[in-house]
């Protein structure tokens, strides 16, 4: 079947006369960035946090920069993705001292999107592996108390607190998703599952979902090549560009030796009544010579030439 | 010891990647850059010709163009033909008039400098030519050695350039090509990273072919052909399974060819011409020319002429 | 006779947050620029564990210590680290994103508090010399701007830096409310010259409508620190009082719509007479550095390499003579 809520999440280099640069670089250069994506057919749109005050710099307010977003087709700005991916003094979910103010962070997240059509805020909920270990029960149950408050200020202003794991933070293996599922409540905390970063993690995404299908809040569609099988997740400072010998982790669905089964989770997400957004995701899509103008329409042409011949029912 | 650096290039513009030949800001800018990180002089395609024709008047006020921004001359050009069964195989002999005619004319359109070599890849694309047998490679010297005798008036070496997909690469092609040639006039113009590719270790074809080799490639790559890409229709370089790019500038971290080896037996023989930095295809995979032939040159001022020195202090 | 050395900027490398990140492409970004002649680099603050030559703790953790990117810059036949260039009001999260302007003393000791790492990490990489951007964006101070306070945060990071061996240089750019004559000499009246320097950036003054020539000379002893890039553009229109000037102005987001302010020397458009400035200093005693820089280019690599062709080429022709000339360590 033919699904209907498409999102793209906001990774973005292009070319401008400064050499590659994101397309906030000026107004000219986000329209043209929308132009494509409504050409495509995406109808939902997330970014980050930190980049809702450049678009309300460019348009004048979030909300103008979604009517603009209105005016490409799109129903409207639909997610929004927080990450504190480096431990500072200020924002570590395993320290309970820093949780007032990262808190306070999502307030003014939750404040800057009232009245908007998101629905999901999406939060990267630890800091990179190697900054937290030993990762123990103890810091995953301190995370879990930060994001069940959080979750509980987000849900009456209707939005939806979800978890997106990086293969480099500090809860990436089965057992540590089960620990912090435990220990946050389903109704606040939901699960959001990437792809790529769980199969590079060595957990098996398709399983991910089903097991946690009623929590689930959203996905990043992405592929990888490759699995972490050399413990790249605690490489320092940073594993997502520095690991030894892999410049790249991530590619657009239908990468030749891409790992991921997308028709597999295609019709597991049709039998399931997830009703949710499906996200397609391609970040650091630049590396190597890549474009991401093109890896985004190749990504939707396998949408909409394979993923939309799917069928519930077989599995 | 010279550095000469050969044409290939590529730069961002408005309208996309262009080549230095787009503009003459553009070959400003190109040669300016050749300049500033240390080569010498530059080697260029012969076809260039007609550019240079429309843009400069002559090869002669192109080379004043050169000489303007700090390089010393042209050294070398590569004659890039389009073979073609019908009327431009070295290995078929009713197609040699026609060939013989095209140096003719070419060596006289280049009169207006005096070059050290014309490159030539001496064999059709493997798939033309195969099977590749004694009597192919016999009537292909026999070609390069009329061409060599013409060359050689105007005061030009023939020096052949052997691409990992052409029909002489394998070491017994190779020697029985220059078995057949005449060293007064046919030479050989090594290139690192093709002989690497098609598994000819570089170091040793040198030394065995020194007294004829009139110039060197020096470039690098990751990967011999062991899936005979060389045999790819219709084209090996970018189309070949085992990479999609052969060619990196020397010093990269995988490459193949052991430069140090090299240069000693650069030294160890004697040549003192021109030494050429090529980078075929370097903006593959998101690279870019102008930091690769910096990354050589450095290389080269740094290692290679280090261990030259060395070398000659034996 | 002054005897400046010549360094080149390393932050237009960094065009998109994931670039610039893996070191086998710092190494070939110090290659280029040693090979190209320069045997120095600039380094620039930056927050985040990508821009991992901006902040103290990234780069000691890449390269194991300070010794060991000084080792590695050595190995790559980079000489020394010139500079670093940083700016007091840019939010930086392992500073918990504080928003802090040279203009309110309410801020000043948070200031004090944040360029202490960066003093620590210069010492560390035998480097004397800390650019601090003066002020925010005229557009963003608004019209009040307490040039005194100004002063008196920069006088009190001089101070420190001096304690460590390290001397401050105002970097007074293009979109601050002090980008003209006036402003840069209210500031410099206002700043004990034991303290505080002046970094002169050719093309930010040629965007002011300035000529560097002019304030090169007016100010030549307090010069402490050159940026020499060029601009083929002047804001006639002050549009650097826009509120979003940073990407209105110098983004082409608004007026003009100018996209690219700042180049690299050799072409015909170029405002700045790079040679007149260089004989400025060269007639001075001037004995610090000059900074080329890529900043803006599409091509970080190219503009290096044509930078470097006119000095040795046009404007100064002692700088392949200035560039060391004997091997780097390996």
């Amino acid at each position: 079947m033919t699904w209907k809520r498409w999102s793209y999440m906001d990774h973005w280099i292009t070319g401008t006369p400064q050499g590659p640069r994101q397309p906030t670089f000026n107004r000219n250069h986000t329209e043209r960035y929308l132009r494509q994506l409504e050409t495509l057919g995406f109808t939902g749109f997330d970014t980050f946090g930190f980049t809702l005050p450049i678009y309300a710099s460019l348009y004048g307010s979030v909300p103008a920069f979604e009517r603009a977003l209105q005016d490409h087709g799109f129903v409207g700005l639909t997610g929004v993705f927080a990450a504190y991916p480096y431990a500072t003094d200020f924002a570590a979910p395993h320290r309970r001292e820093t949780h007032d103010r990262i808190f306070a962070d999502f307030e003014r997240t939750a404040a800057a999107v009232d009245g908007l059509a998101v629905e999901n805020v999406i939060v990267m909920p630890t800091n990179t592996y190697f900054q937290v270990e030993p990762v123990t029960d103890e810091t995953i149950k301190i995370t879990a108390e930060l994001w069940n408050r959080v979750g509980a200020m987000l849900a009456p202003r209707g939005l939806n607190l979800t978890c997106h794991f990086e293969f480099w933070g500090a809860i990436r293996t089965e057992d540590e998703l089960a620990l912090f599922f435990e220990h946050t409540d389903p109704e606040l905390v939901g699960f959001f599952c990437d792809t790529a970063q769980h199969t590079i993690a060595g957990v098996d995404p398709l399983a991910l979902f089903r097991r946690y299908r009623d929590r689930c809040r959203g996905f990043h569609f992405k592929d990888t090549q490759r699995v972490d099988d050399f413990d790249a997740y605690r490489t320092a400072p940073d594993a997502e560009l520095m690991a030894t010998g892999v410049p790249r982790w991530f590619y657009e669905m239908g990468t030749p030796e891409g790992l991921v089964d997308f028709p597999a989770l295609m019709r597991e997400i049709l039998d399931s009544g997830f009703d949710g957004w499906l996200t397609v995701e391609h970040d650091k899509a630049d590396l190597g010579g890549g474009n991401f103008a093109e890896a985004t329409a190749v990504a939707k042409w396998y949408i909409d030439n394979v993923l939309d011949s799917v069928r519930g029912g077989a599995a | 010891m010279k550095w000469s650096y050969m044409d290939h290039w590529r730069s961002p513009s408005p309208n996309g990647p262009i080549d230095q030949w787009q503009t003459y800001d553009s070959m400003d800018r190109f040669l300016k850059q050749v300049a500033a990180v240390g080569y010498d002089a530059i080697d260029t395609f012969d076809h260039r010709y007609f550019t240079i024709i429309d843009q400069y008047g002559s090869v002669a006020n192109y080379q004043e163009f050169v000489q303007e921004r700090g390089l010393e001359r042209i050294v070398n050009t590569f004659h890039a033909a389009a073979y073609d069964q019908r009327n431009y195989a070295p290995h078929i002999a009713s197609t040699h008039d026609n060939i013989l005619e095209d140096f003719r004319v070419t060596m006289d359109r280049w009169s207006g400098i005096q070059l050290d070599n014309i490159i030539v890849m001496p064999a059709t694309l493997y798939y033309d030519m195969e099977p590749v047998t004694e009597d192919k490679i016999k009537t292909t010297a026999e070609l390069w050695n009329k061409v060599g005798a013409i060359t050689l008036d105007a005061g030009v070496k023939l020096t052949c350039h052997h691409e990992f997909f052409c029909g002489i690469q394998s070491k017994e092609e190779l020697d029985t090509f220059y078995a057949y040639t005449d060293p007064a006039l046919v030479n050989l113009f090594v290139d690192t990273a093709q002989h690497c590719i098609a598994s000819v270790d570089p170091v040793e074809f040198y030394e065995k072919y020194a007294d004829r080799v009139t110039g060197f490639h020096f470039k690098d790559t990751r990967h011999q052909d062991l899936v005979g890409d060389y045999r790819r229709r219709p084209d090996a370089e970018l189309m070949g399974t085992t990479t999609p790019r052969w060619f990196h500038e020397m010093g990269d971290e995988g490459g193949l060819v052991d430069f140090e080896a090299f240069m000693r037996a650069v030294v160890r023989n004697g040549y003192d011409g021109w030494l050429s930095v090529e980078h075929d295809k370097a903006n593959k995979l998101g690279g870019d020319h102008a930091e690769s032939t910096a990354i050589a040159r450095w290389y080269a001022k740094n290692v290679l002429e280090k261990v030259a020195r060395e070398e000659a202090a034996k | 006779m002054s005897g400046f050395r010549y360094s080149y900027a390393l932050n237009q490398w960094r065009q998109s947050p994931t670039s610039f990140v893996r070191l086998e492409d710092h190494e070939r970004a110090f290659k280029t620029l040693s090979v190209s002649g320069f045997r120095a680099v600039e380094l620039w603050a930056g927050t985040g564990r990508w821009s991992n030559l901006g902040r103290p703790e990234h780069l000691r953790l890449n390269y194991g210590s300070s010794a060991g990117f000084v080792g590695r810059l050595a190995e790559c036949g980079i000489d020394a680290v010139s500079s670093l260039t940083w700016d007091p009001s840019a939010p930086a999260a392992e500073e918990g994103f504080d928003l802090r302007s040279t203009s309110r003393p309410a801020d000043h000791a948070r200031i004090l508090a944040a360029v202490d790492p960066y003093l620590d990490l210069l010492t560390e990489l035998g480097c004397d010399r800390i650019v601090v951007r003066a002020t925010e964006p005229a557009g963003r101070i608004g019209a009040d701007l307490d040039v005194g306070a100004v002063a008196s945060v920069l006088e009190r990071i001089g101070s420190a830096a001096k304690d460590r061996g390290v001397r401050l240089a105002a970097d007074i750019d293009c979109l601050s409310p002090l980008r003209d004559a006036a402003g840069i000499a209210s500031l410099l009246d206002s700043t004990d010259p034991d303290l505080v320097d002046l970094s002169l950036s050719t093309a930010d003054l040629v965007v002011a409508g300035e000529d560097p020539v002019a304030i090169a000379r007016r100010h030549v002893d307090r010069i402490g620190h050159v940026h020499l890039k060029d601009s083929h553009f002047v804001d006639s229109e002050n549009a650097y009082l826009l509120p979003g000037a940073e990407v209105d102005m110098l983004q082409g987001n608004a007026g003009r719509r100018i996209e690219r302010w700042f180049f690299e020397f050799g072409s015909e458009a170029g405002l700045v007479d790079a040679a007149a400035v260089l004989g400025v200093l060269g007639e001075s005693d001037y004995s610090g550095w000059v900074v080329l820089e890529s900043d803006q280019s599409p091509e970080p690599a190219t503009s290096a390499m044509l930078n470097a062709w006119y000095l040795t080429h046009i404007a100064a022709a002692g700088f392949r003579a200035a560039a060391r000339t004997e091997e780097p360590a390996r």
